[in-house]
């Protein structure tokens, strides 16, 4: 289960209110992250993408959540028993499990983050008077300002991988030891951050010589959110906590509300320079030297800043750009 | 015969010819196009595009490799193009710069590049696997007769050639290392994670760089009554969540693999926390060697899957040896569950007229549980040769609960 009861039930009912106000009956979500977000119940992860499938639905007029699901491990409090329905590799047993969904057979709307030509296929048996639209832009906007819980889980995620990006840094440093390999540095880190309870990657870590130093880019995913960092470590004298490199801070300083991405574009130092969204995994806008310039920035939008060799974590206020990204303090 | 062994063999790591394998590949897939009066083919699922390509996307959550995907295109003839994020690695056809097909801004690319090298969609049948949002709001294939990818992806994948196998082969060879140093971590006191670390800590001091799963430590309960509920009265497995800290006695079902050369490896082992297996539980292993042997003895050229089934259920004494969720077998290649899948439920009739050729792979995945007991769950990967089988892993053989 990922978060507690009330953060559950708050992303589920901003969905079921996106889902009113574009009058979409039923959502059937795919990816894992949208339908974690709506349901507060994960399933084992695999990394890359997956082909589309009803892993979650989500019925407006019963305002439930169902979930692909053949045990009760992880329930969260906000669904039942009922909810859930059994995973099967029988077409025609999937059709029978969704047919059995209150709401689904009778739905005008179904919304999907995703969909294949066979899902079109099998909506178009099971609910016959449905159009199939999509949802992934609803979803991407029912994300997009993060809740006072969630800013805190993506605070802690940034934590552990502030542990890994100095496990790698620090580990075999000393001088009587051969040195390590930069795949073995991310093995140091990949056991550092095993023992804070976290094992899910969100994108593949990068640990790379740069000069006469080294650049170390982590991401996980803990308890569903999305921490992450980048840094230039000198491996002769290992991060030192507040005194580590300077951050992209042109970038970060233009992270504000209002802002636009054409103003990103301006304060950017660096090739290759990103901007996105950050929360339960990558997520929009995408902001780069050729996307996203008409998007604008507001606050309570969580976006990852990387510039050059350093990648941070920016909880955007109203205030300002707030660093989400770990420092050793945060992160005991 | 499986072997019952401590000491670790002295194996050297398969190599497949890499690029013959690409080219074998690209082949199928568009031979199959032809074949299946297909246009092309607009692939944007990970193994797809390996399939076509070569390209191997990074091991990363769904959520990043959504948004980062890489895109075939593959006409039915001639090369294909790879649109990628990131270095493309050692791939065949021609490499060309990154499009997020996720993103409304990029839908007006990805339609010129299917235009420039298949055509106008309008009045062509294409495989597809993925629509995203933004190419149906832009209707990227506006016109198109538009198919499922997986079935002409589905039926080429099925047999591997010999250098998909040894890929297989390595992955696995590669996991049962890493393993040793889970084993060692799987102490009381002990987290899944901690183990877990441990093992993809050991993958990546290889060189291994895809982990493709997170890996699974369960501790399993000792009766059914005892676990979570289920829909079908039996085992919950995989439930992808343990937090508790092992214990002394703690029964242990590990299951967890990784990509070489995208190719999915699939190590399945039962461990003990912290003591030696006693007599009963050690029984319990022994049922489970007998119906692992009579399972892979049914694998061979013309059996089918129904055979296959059949010789475990015959070798438990009439009940079947695995999960109703799940199946006995199941192939295994560039995704880490895939067919053929022997005892699952698509039922016997599909088994029973699904006949095994060479080139296929059955992960035999048997399962006895003596309830109140113990229970013991393992995997091995077995490939079905010209005359018969030949099983790819085992490595350092059985110690019983603690290899």
């Amino acid at each position: 289960m990922t978060g507690d009861t009330s953060l559950i039930a708050a992303r589920r009912d901003r969905v079921l209110a996106a889902m009113a106000e574009r009058e979409i009956d039923v959502l059937v979500l795919g990816r894992q992250d949208d339908a974690n977000y709506a349901s507060g119940m994960h399933r084992l992860w695999t990394a890359g993408t997956r082909p589309f499938g009803a892993g979650c639905l989500v019925v407006r007029e019963t305002g439930r959540t169902h979930v692909l699901s053949g045990w009760d491990t992880g329930l969260p409090p906000t669904m039942t028993w009922d909810d859930l329905f059994p995973s099967t590799w029988n077409p025609r047993v999937m059709a029978a499990n969704l047919a059995a969904i209150p709401g689904l057979t009778d739905a005008k709307r179904i919304g999907t983050d995703e969909v294949s030509p066979s899902f079109r296929r099998a909506a178009g048996r099971l609910a016959p008077d449905a159009d199939v639209v999509p949802a992934d832009d609803l979803m991407a906007a029912v994300r997009r300002h993060k809740l006072p819980a969630e800013i805190d889980r993506i605070r802690a995620a940034c934590a552990v991988v502030w542990h890994g990006v100095v496990a790698a840094a620090t580990a075999g440093n000393s001088p009587d030891e051969p040195p390590l390999t930069n795949d073995q540095r991310i093995g140091a880190a990949v056991l550092a951050m095993g023992r804070l309870g976290a094992t899910i990657p969100s994108s593949a870590p990068i640990v790379r010589q740069d000069g006469a130093d080294t650049f170390i880019d982590l991401g996980m995913i803990v308890d569903g959110y999305e921490g992450g960092l980048g840094a230039l470590a000198s491996l002769r004298a290992p991060i030192p906590g507040n005194e580590a490199p300077e951050p992209p801070q042109r970038l970060i300083d233009s992270c504000r509300p209002g802002a636009t991405g054409a103003d990103l574009a301006a304060a950017s130092e660096h090739p290759g320079w990103l901007v996105r969204g950050v929360g339960m995994g990558f997520e929009r806008p995408v902001i780069d030297a050729t996307h996203g310039h008409a998007e604008t920035l507001d606050a309570d939008m969580v976006v990852s800043v990387r510039d050059g060799n350093r990648r941070e974590i920016v909880h955007i206020t109203d205030n300002g750009p707030a660093l989400l990204s770990g420092r050793p303090e945060e992160a005991s | 015969m499986l072997t019952v062994v401590t000491a670790t063999t002295d194996l050297t790591l398969p190599s497949p010819d890499l690029a013959r394998m690409r080219g074998d590949r690209l082949a199928r897939l568009q031979a199959e196009l032809v074949a299946q009066d297909l246009d092309g083919a607009v692939l944007i699922h990970g193994p797809h595009v390996t399939y076509a390509t070569g390209h191997i996307p990074d091991a990363a959550d769904a959520s990043h490799a959504s948004f980062r995907r890489a895109v075939a295109i593959v006409p039915a003839e001639g090369s294909p193009r790879l649109h990628v994020h990131g270095d493309p690695g050692t791939v065949v056809g021609e490499v060309a710069p990154a499009l997020w097909p996720e993103l409304d801004e990029d839908a007006g690319a990805l339609r010129e590049t299917i235009l420039d090298m298949i055509g106008d969609p309008a009045g062509k049948r294409l495989a597809v696997d993925s629509i995203t949002g933004a190419m149906v709001r832009a209707d990227v294939l506006a016109g198109a007769d538009l198919t499922d990818a997986s079935r002409v992806l589905g039926p080429v994948r099925l047999a591997k050639t010999d250098d998909e196998i040894a890929c297989i082969e390595a992955s696995q060879w590669q996991a049962e290392r890493a393993m040793a140093s889970a084993r060692d971590a799987c102490v009381p006191g002990a987290t899944r994670a901690e183990v877990a670390g441990a093992f993809l800590a050991a993958l990546w001091a290889q060189g291994a760089e895809h982990n493709e799963i997170d890996p699974i430590f369960q501790v399993m309960p000792r009766t059914r009554a005892g676990g979570p509920r289920t829909f079908n009265d039996d085992v919950a497995f995989p439930t992808g969540i343990a937090e508790a800290a092992f214990e002394t006695g703690d029964l242990v079902w590990v299951d967890a693999g990784h990509g070489y050369e995208g190719y999915a490896s699939d190590y399945g082992r039962t461990w003990i926390v912290g003591r030696e297996p006693n007599d009963a539980e050690l029984s319990c292993f022994d049922r489970w060697l007998t119906i692992m042997d009579a399972t892979c003895a049914a694998i061979r050229p013309g059996a089918t899957l129904g055979d296959v089934s059949q010789a475990a259920i015959a070798a438990n004494g009439g009940t079947r040896p695995w999960l109703p969720h799940f199946y006995v077998g199941h192939g295994v290649g560039l995704e880490s569950a895939e067919m053929p899948m022997a005892g699952s439920d698509l039922g016997e009739e599909f088994d029973d007229s699904f006949v095994l050729a060479p080139g296929m792979i059955i992960v035999v995945e048997p399962i006895v549980w003596d309830d109140g007991i113990a229970s013991y769950r393992a995997e091995e990967i077995v490939t079905v040769t010209a005359d018969g089988h030949r099983v790819l892993t085992s490595a350092p053989g059985y110690a019983p609960f603690t290899t």
